[in-house]
């Protein structure tokens, strides 16, 4: 039999854990719309029997209230890890699908203004001099146009290699919050083994954890691992990057100068793990992964892309401008140079002097033959066609890449979807509990009052006659 | 998926990321309206950017052709009336060898007779340096500005025989010049040795060699003809390479357009269709987010 006031302590064990309910349900309420927070859930337990009483005694009481066991904090950690991959997979996808659309949209095709109507300028004027060759305007005209496709190439690669100073200036900003987040999250993973072990609420930290956890995979597709002591370990690319309170960094090992500038070598990105010393990484995903992907192959495949096509116009112009003779008679001279490394590159016009341009096919002396200009025009079908091919070529690696986004869209909601349906907070669901608690309260503050006039008749009115 | 707690910040995700696809479904019908366009970049159908390519250049080549041919027509029509005048004069020149002929007439008239040879004789040697945009129609490729010059009384072919080619068609190459010694005969049997030759005949009073003057003007007017027969067989290529090209421009055109262009009516009922789910997400969004147990709560 439990003491006078034991039904009291256990009323008011049952005050204490509805207020402590309560309290838990305006958090949640609170941080309703706040990101990366998971909701609690109070798990109260009824103190019973002390599963071994005092040494030659029983315990005959019948519960003494509730207690609040704990105050969990609901996530799964494997949709936390699903998670984490499907995001890092997701800003790959996006970075290449961005900077892909960008390149594309410079090029002006298929209608514009771009290097396919520069050529198709070029051909026509080569076709007009060739039914004109002794008129200085359709001469002048042919290098005119001329000078326009060279523009016209040498603007499309500036623009792959303005995406490609983007992007390098992009990666050193990645590389460089990817090392600022793994140094706060090994504090944040010895702030909360420190908690666990002083029996702090460690919920906020895991909070901020698993948000820069999460922020790490987004960045370099690196993976999470609880460690045991309530810490993530972050792996990038096979190389420990986190390991409990320490930080190691990630850094770019070659390719990319300080200033953002390119040193001429192949990228390449390396890990440094606390304490050991800098490995290679590669096949890294995530916005770094995304930008290693395009540095270092998809943009200086369309580079030399656009050069092969320069050089095959160089090519086929020069070998049918040799073998014309100019206004003088004289064999022509080569029409282009392909210098990638020059200003107006990759393309250089060589003829300036409208009459070094060889319409005749017949030499010997000057003559009104335009023959050749026909020839020239006919040969820049092979650069047309294999320009075409280019611009396809891109649009299909843009249209594929797109789509692949979608789709890891699809992927991504639904799994942010799953992990919102266990941890978000649910405002009806919060004001249930809360009224569920107040009326507990106002319950338990009854039997207190009940307790009190049984005492009240015990103390003051016993042994009274009247 | 199934779902088996709805949270308020799924709900409110779920709601943008809906509203944010059908906005850009929205945008993507206004900029085919705006464009009236459908392929606005080679990604928006890679395999329909190659076919607009390729009939674009296509276009571009015929539209080149056909301008080709235009400059081969005035070429032809050109050398079409010189050779019929040269053809008018040389008959001329033949029909009064056959009055020189005549035993009867006076050595005065026959004089008479061979000046007026002579003068056709300079006409048409001016004749057959006819220019077509300052080049000789019978000088071939020669940079100089006379097919026939004159010295000492003998006229030579000064330009050369190479053809002035116009691409009127993919791989249809034709010729829109007559050579020199084609039309008006080989140096040294030219026509305008031939007219010296009855002139001098006339002068002399030689009628043998008259008749034998009005011969060979005879073999030159034919040569005359078969030259114009031959330059009206061109123009009938080069006018109906004219008319194909514009043929063909047409349906290039017309197949870009059915690739490239946005179908209006189809286009217009999108977007309202569009609009219409555009504007019923707002609505339900705004039910869906507005309601909770607080509001029913007192």
């Amino acid at each position: 039999m439990a003491g006078t006031f034991g039904s009291i302590n256990a009323t008011a064990s049952a005050l204490r854990y509805h207020q402590a309910v309560m309290e838990v349900a305006s958090g949640n309420i609170a941080n309703v719309a706040t990101d990366g927070y998971a909701r609690r859930r109070v798990v109260g337990e009824a103190v019973g029997a002390p599963a071994q009483p005092a040494m030659w005694s029983r315990f005959d009481g019948h519960g003494d209230g509730v207690r609040v066991g704990s105050v969990d904090r609901l996530v799964d950690p494997l949709l936390d890890s699903r998670a984490r991959r499907e995001h890092g997979t997701q800003s790959f996808l996006d970075t290449r699908a961005a900077a892909l659309a960008r390149v594309e949209s410079s090029l002006g095709e298929p209608a514009g203004e771009g290097v396919s109507s520069a050529l198709a300028d070029v051909r026509r004027a080569w076709q007009d001099l060739a039914n004109n060759p002794d008129s200085a305007a359709t001469r002048t005209q042919v290098i005119a146009t001329s000078r326009t496709l060279v523009d016209a190439v040498a603007g499309q690669r500036r623009n792959i290699e303005a995406e490609e100073g983007d992007q390098r200036a992009s990666l050193l900003a990645d590389v460089s919050e990817t090392n600022t987040l793994a140094h706060d999250l090994a504090a944040a993973n010895e702030a909360i083994t420190a908690a666990r072990l002083a029996g702090n609420d460690t919920s906020s930290l895991l909070d901020s954890r698993d948000q820069m956890a999460l922020r790490l995979a987004e960045l370099t597709g690196g993976t999470a691992v609880e460690n045991g002591q309530g810490g993530l370990d972050v792996t990038v690319g096979g190389v420990a990057l986190v390991t409990g309170g320490k930080a190691g960094t990630l850094s770019v090992a070659s390719g990319v100068n300080p200033d953002g500038t390119s040193d001429g070598q192949p990228l390449g990105l390396a890990v440094t793990p606390p304490g050991g010393t800098a490995t290679a990484v590669t096949g890294l995903r995530g916005e770094v992964g995304g930008t290693a992907d395009l540095l270092g192959g998809t943009l200086p495949a369309l580079r030399a892309g656009l050069e092969a096509v320069a050089q095959q116009v160089a090519d086929t112009v020069n070998a049918a401008h040799q073998a014309g003779f100019d206004r003088t008679g004289a064999a022509g001279q080569p029409f282009f140079s392909v210098d990638p490394s020059a200003p107006g590159g990759p393309l250089v016009l060589l003829v300036t002097d409208p009459a070094q341009v060889a319409a005749s096919a017949i030499g010997g002396g000057p003559n009104r033959d335009g023959s050749n200009g026909n020839a020239i025009a006919a040969a820049l079908a092979g650069p047309t066609s294999s320009y075409q091919q280019f611009v396809t070529g891109l649009g299909n690696d843009v249209a594929s890449v797109r789509r692949l986004a979608a789709t890891q869209q699809n992927l991504t909601d639904q799994v942010d979807g799953a992990r919102d349906q266990l941890s978000g907070v649910n405002i009806d669901e919060e004001m249930v509990t809360m009224m569920q608690s107040q009326r507990a309260y106002e319950a338990a503050a009854r039997v207190m009052t009940t307790l009190d006039s049984v005492l009240d008749t015990l103390i003051n009115r016993t042994g009274l006659v009247r | 998926m199934p779902i088996n707690r709805v949270t308020q910040s799924m709900l409110t995700d779920r709601s943008l990321t809906r509203l944010q696809g059908s906005l850009s479904r929205l945008a993507d019908i206004q900029e085919h309206l705006s464009t009236g366009r459908v392929l606005n970049r080679a990604s928006d159908n890679p395999g329909d950017a190659a076919t607009a390519m390729r009939l674009r250049a296509s276009l571009g080549e015929q539209q080149q052709y056909a301008r080709n041919a235009e400059d081969g027509q005035g070429w032809l029509a050109s050398l079409d009336s010189t050779l019929g005048s040269a053809n008018d004069m040389v008959r001329r020149a033949r029909e009064l060898g056959l009055q020189g002929a005549n035993a009867a007439m006076s050595q005065q008239s026959r004089d008479a007779l061979a000046a007026e040879v002579d003068q056709l004789r300079a006409a048409l040697v001016d004749n057959a340096n006819t220019t077509y945009v300052g080049r000789p129609v019978f000088g071939g490729t020669t940079a100089g500005s006379a097919a026939f010059s004159e010295s000492a009384g003998v006229v030579t072919f000064t330009g050369d025989t190479n053809p002035v080619n116009r691409s009127v068609a993919d791989g249809v190459v034709v010729d829109v010049s007559v050579a020199g010694p084609t039309a008006f005969g080989a140096d040294g049997d030219n026509v305008f040795d031939h007219l010296s030759a009855l002139s001098t005949a006339l002068r002399a009073g030689d009628v043998t060699a008259v008749k034998a003057g009005i011969t060979t003007l005879t073999s030159d007017s034919d040569r005359l003809v078969v030259a114009r027969a031959e330059v009206g067989a061109r123009t009938n290529r080069v006018d109906l390479a004219v008319t194909r090209a514009g043929d063909l421009e047409t349906s290039l055109t017309n197949a870009l357009a059915e690739i490239e262009n946005a179908d209006l009516p189809k286009t217009m009922v999108d977007l309202k269709m569009q609009e219409v789910a555009y504007q019923a997400s707002l609505a339900a969004t705004a039910r869906v987010l507005q309601p909770s147990l607080v509001d029913f709560l007192r």
